[in-house]
């Protein structure tokens, strides 16, 4: 595979995100493959942020470790990246107002561009030079500008042609300025490909669901979702923004209750505040899809960040026992179909299945193919719309799966009141003036029972809740969600050194089919590598089979994995 | 709401009754709030299937219980939020919300300032008894100042909230105040804020027998005055607000009850884009072409 990593760093309010979407765009229209992923802060002017641009000749699994084409907006960014410059690496500044100090010009290319003056040249307006400065990069990259053009008129067409021209015209101007050529060749497959981040994913898989409800208090990294539902009302969904998280996930059950499709998001903290109703819709068996997108904790933590170490709490959250789903997303392209499927879950046992997205996952935008948006299947699962017995209908009546018959307010005959308080199979509780009667106390152990029977059902229906062995080899890394992705590049990175890695990953996480997720695991040499600094996924591994992983990779930084780094940390520890 | 074709006499029939006993006192204030929904539904005519009756945790809130509806009995002090989605979900259905002073005022006060503000066609009723009972006698956000309970032995020193106030100054667009022992005054309170389209909230007085015996059905019946012979008009909000202070103002030797605002404004509903075009549980799946169309925006 060859890959070139462009960086552009700059402050808060330099442009530096869209000049990242745009080459991402640019990149993917060109038929190249294409990962990025941007570093910021939480704030909204100032400060460093930067966008990495990976661009690739096959399908990219991280967005790289180091930097091949620097793109300094600031000084900062010379400061701040050049530690990260890969040999050779080119820097494109502004001589006018960047010093490429300490940056030894016999090892990189430097290359001054007169990036402000040619903006206010064709433009009239400096936030144009990231145009020129783009214009430069995609020359040493071998991509004419051809794809770029299109994309500025898909993007800018509405603003009038001013603009457009403006835009290629800057662009033009880096792009053959004096010193700038040709230097890392990609080649192209002249396949257009589709571009996103795993938020868009999901939110497509959700829509694609029939989800017409999303409930959600703005917090990052889950708060693109709440913007995509709202940029997709005139379609036929409802967002929600509520007063705090405990509203969230209170009205997306209460929408759920009435019958609709319904989801509700946020990341660790929000989560906090929803751990009491989700134990509601365990009760009430109330179909429910929650997104926990997490960020590096504790408490506020890294606002910014990313992290896996909420595994344990979203499996664990709440008091008492109830069934529920816990499923990370390995991928971009997976939080689409998982997203599609927890639907489908959560109506087929009418539990609540928790999305565990991350930062990582949800922001970073990678070149796919198509998703199969209309290949999505839809089970609303044992839902009833008459009254077939006499007398008042059982809701929670007790069967053999678990599975009860469930009925949407509205139809006549079924009506029923769900309760968060324990209760028997017409809803009628069997608490307050009836708790520890003998025959409240016989209801209890058979309702809690036939609750607790669905997670038997899923795991005999259902083949998700099992590893997969996506790679074989002499011994194995063994990850979860989001890091699968780097550990992919990092086993091909060490299988090309000698070492025979494969690799093991997990995306469903509850239940888990522990006999088969024991024979899967039996007998190998393992490493989990994970987001997180106590190694969560080993522990779940251990609670459910015994099997004790010895060797980890943990990383609790803030910053994401890549295929280098776990690949330098595998070999460091077979040594 | 009510059905047209519908006959008087099955109109009567329907005696809303799910033949569960509510696990009430005798004596409890909320015998006449039950009896005060049931008498409101029949009149309205409304179908059981099109009720939805959501409560959150306390005595009150096993309200839905005896009822032949729909319903959801759900958290402590979340009734609100559970009942918006049901109301945003299917705007068919006729959603009440029925909970405790503790459940409304304490721990989902927050809850009740957003409703309000987003005038979701919903009832709430609130069965304020100034105590909390269900725990067996605390101080509640409406506890007078001085009261004695279990959890302030030797007098609350914290001010009593104005729930009339703040549904006022929040948004509600009809806040009303009724006393559990003026039954055929509380019904009627129900009744036109079940009618009222937009968010409605009845504060009611709903002595607890047991564990409050400071505010008492005669302490009560004493105090209380009705606003429409007083001439009140319910249409001035400067008012309206004037007189949800009023009781404090004369340390609680009149209690002014009855409608204190209604305002007609247009609902969430009626102003959401998704919801103009129909009930969002009959909205349908999306189509192949706009899937499509989301697909090629990201191109």
């Amino acid at each position: 595979m060859n890959s070139v990593s462009i960086r552009i760093a700059g402050a808060n309010g330099d442009g530096v995100e869209s000049s990242g979407s745009l080459m991402i765009r640019v990149a993917a229209k060109n038929g190249l493959h294409v990962f990025g992923y941007r570093g910021y802060q939480s704030i909204i002017r100032g400060g460093h942020v930067w966008y990495q641009v990976r661009i690739a000749d096959e399908r990219l699994n991280s967005h790289g470790e180091g930097i091949d084409i620097l793109i300094a907006l600031n000084q900062d960014a010379i400061k701040n990246q050049k530690s990260h410059l890969n040999d050779k690496a080119v820097v494109i500044f502004d001589p006018s107002k960047v010093k490429p100090e300490g940056i030894d010009a016999s090892k990189y290319r430097l290359v001054g561009v007169p990036l402000l003056d040619i903006a206010i040249e064709v433009s009239g307006d400096p936030i144009m030079r990231n145009v020129v400065a783009i214009g430069s990069a995609l020359k040493f990259v071998g991509i004419d500008l051809n794809a770029f053009n299109e994309v500025i008129k898909a993007t800018f067409g509405r603003k009038g042609d001013k603009v457009v021209q403006s835009n290629i015209k800057a662009a033009e101007k880096g792009y053959n300025y004096n010193g700038v050529e040709t230097v890392y060749k990609i080649k192209s497959d002249g396949k257009e490909r589709y571009t996103m981040d795993g938020n868009t994913a999901l939110s497509i898989g959700a829509y694609a669901a029939g989800c017409k409800f999303y409930s959600a208090y703005p917090m990052t990294p889950a708060s693109s979702i709440l913007h995509w539902f709202a940029a997709h009302e005139n379609k036929g969904v409802m967002p929600k923004q509520t007063e705090d998280e405990i509203a969230a996930i209170n009205m997306a059950i209460g929408a759920s209750a009435a019958g609709v499709r319904s989801m509700c998001g946020t990341s660790g903290g929000g989560f906090s505040l929803m751990v009491e109703a989700l134990g509601l819709a365990g009760i009430l068996e109330t179909p429910l899809v929650v997104v926990e997108s997490q960020r590096t904790g504790p408490s506020t933590g890294l606002p910014t960040k990313t992290e896996q170490a909420d595994l344990l709490f979203v499996m664990h959250a709440s008091q008492g026992e109830f069934p529920r789903i816990v499923v990370a997303p390995r991928s971009t392209e997976e939080s689409f179909d998982i997203a599609a499927e927890a639907f489908n879950l959560a109506d087929r046992y009418q539990c609540p299945v928790i999305i565990l997205m991350d930062l990582y996952l949800s922001e970073h935008v990678r070149s796919m193919e198509r998703l199969n948006v209309e290949g999505v299947t839809i089970d609303r699962g044992k839902v009833v719309t008459e009254q077939k017995e006499e007398g008042r209908f059982k809701r929670y009546l007790i069967t053999d799966d678990g599975v009860s018959p469930r009925a949407f307010p509205g139809t006549k005959g079924l009506e029923f009141i769900a309760p968060s308080d324990e209760h028997n199979e017409y809803g009628d509780l069997v608490s307050d003036a009836f708790a520890g009667l003998d025959e409240s106390v016989e209801v209890r152990i058979q309702m809690n029972a036939k609750r607790m029977r669905k997670i038997d059902t899923m795991l005999e229906r259902e083949s998700v809740f099992v590893p997969h062995v996506d790679i074989e080899g002499e011994q194995y890394l063994v990850t979860f969600g989001s890091t699968t992705q780097p550990a992919i590049e990092a086993v091909e990175l060490l299988k090309a050194k000698g070492h025979n890695f494969g690799l093991i990953s997990f995306n469903y996480l509850m239940p888990l089919d522990a006999e088969k997720t024991a024979k899967i695991l039996q007998g190998k040499k393992l490493i989990n590598v994970e987001g997180n600094s106590t190694g969560q996924l080993a522990k779940v591994i251990r609670m459910a089979t015994g099997i004790n992983i010895e060797r980890s990779i943990l990383k609790s930084d803030g910053e994401a994995f890549t295929g280098e780094l776990i690949a330098n940390e595998a070999m460091r520890l077979i040594k | 709401m009510s059905d047209s074709n519908q006959t008087a006499v099955t109109k009567a029939k329907q005696n809303f009754a799910s033949g569960i006993k509510p696990i009430w006192c005798p004596g409890c204030g909320d015998f006449g709030v039950h009896a005060g929904i049931v008498k409101a539904l029949q009149e309205i005519g409304v179908e059981k299937e099109k009720v939805a009756i959501v409560s959150g945790i306390g005595c009150s809130s096993s309200m839905p219980h005896p009822f032949s509806t729909y319903g959801v009995h759900s958290l402590h002090g979340r009734l609100l939020p559970v009942a918006s989605g049901m109301k945003l979900a299917n705007d068919d259905l006729t959603v009440i919300g029925t909970g405790g002073d503790g459940d409304g005022y304490g721990i989902g006060v927050g809850h009740l300032i957003h409703t309000a503000r987003r005038n979701i066609d919903i009832t709430y009723i609130v069965m304020n008894n100034e105590i909390y009972g269900l725990t067996t006698g605390q101080t509640s956000p409406t506890s007078l100042m001085g009261a004695k309970t279990k959890s302030t032995p030797f007098g609350s020193i914290e001010n009593p909230e104005n729930p009339v106030g703040i549904a006022i100054s929040a948004g509600a667009t009809y806040v009303a105040r009724a006393f559990s022992g003026d039954p055929m005054h509380m019904a009627t309170l129900i009744k036109n804020g079940i009618l009222h389209k937009g968010f409605s909230i009845i504060d009611v007085f709903s002595p607890c027998v047991t564990f409050n015996n400071l505010n008492t059905y005669d302490w009560f019946r004493s105090r209380v005055y009705k606003l429409d012979q007083a001439g009140h008009d319910p249409s001035d909000k400067a008012k309206a607000m004037e007189k949800s202070f009023e009781a404090e103002a004369n340390n609680w030797e009149k209690i002014p009850i009855g409608l204190f605002y209604k305002e007609e404004k247009p609902t969430y509903s009626s102003m959401d884009m998704t919801l103009q075009k129909g009930a969002l549980i009959n909205q349908p799946m999306p189509t192949k072409q706009q899937l499509g169309e989301i697909m090629e925006e990201y191109k």
